[in-house]
């Protein structure tokens, strides 16, 4: 029963508006700046990302993301 | 590019659908461009909904389990090799096109990949319970042929045990 009540209330959240997790792998000389400037700027954008910020988008190896994937997230942004 | 050519043939390999993972280009003076990027993406994975939930995708149990054994096939050293030796090439004939990267990925990367996920797999799935040749090919959509040589080398190194025809983790 409680099983059932848990599974109903996943759905009513997924009619109301599914909210995805999604991890941002952000260069620090380019896409991190953007999203900064973004954000001094007064641009609005979701704020659906958690942002990792790399040195450069070369360090991101395949593991980081088939480990974000494991660790629950609905996607993965890169940003060069 | 490489890696995530290679991210993203494995993860649809994995049953997830690549369009989860994306690679974009802004530059440091181009918010407006990267409010777009990300609110465009967002919308695309508010559509797909949850992993495991979008068309074609595994169950949310079996991309678990999948994964776990994908992050520990992506610390092999084969693949790995493999890929540094794909960039290698490539960057020596000047070939970036996508053509030529996803041509070379699935050739010369995702088969290694696929068959070190198969065997870390097959471990976890026996860990649980004992099964026989024909419900690891279900559960792991994958044909016998691909089984034999990771269940034979299993086997031999004594990880693997066979009883009654069905495999199990040896001293269990």
């Amino acid at each position: 029963m409680a099983q059932e009540n848990v599974l109903e209330k996943e759905n009513e959240m997924a009619q109301e508006g599914f909210e995805p997790r999604i991890l941002g792998f952000f260069c620090h000389w380019c896409c991190y700046a953007a999203a900064d400037s973004a954000g001094v700027s007064r641009y609005q954008y979701p704020p659906n990302v958690r942002v990792i910020r790399v040195m450069c988008t070369g360090r991101i190896d395949i593991r980081f993301i088939l480990e974000a994937f494991r660790c629950g997230a609905d996607g993965v942004f890169t940003g060069g | 590019m490489i890696v995530a050519e290679t991210c993203r043939q494995f993860l649809s390999d994995c049953g997830i659908n690549p369009d989860r993972l994306v690679l974009e280009w802004a530059s440091a003076a181009e918010a407006p461009r990267f409010v777009e990027l990300i609110t465009g993406y967002v919308n695309s994975i508010k559509k797909k909904g949850g992993v495991g939930s979008c068309e074609g995708e595994a169950d949310a149990e079996t991309i678990r389990r999948r994964l776990d054994a994908a992050v520990k096939a992506a610390q092999a050293r084969k693949p790995r090799t493999a890929l540094g030796l794909l960039a290698k090439k490539l960057h020596k004939k000047g070939e970036y096109t996508q053509e030529a990267i996803g041509k070379g990925v699935s050739s010369k990367i995702l088969p290694a990949l696929r068959a070190l996920r198969i065997r870390e797999e097959i471990k976890l799935l026996l860990a649980g319970a004992s099964m026989d040749v024909d419900e690891l090919c279900k559960v792991l959509s994958a044909g016998p042929d691909e089984l034999e040589k990771p269940l034979a080398e299993m086997q031999k190194k004594g990880v693997v045990e066979v009883h009654d025809g069905k495999f199990r983790l040896a001293g269990k």
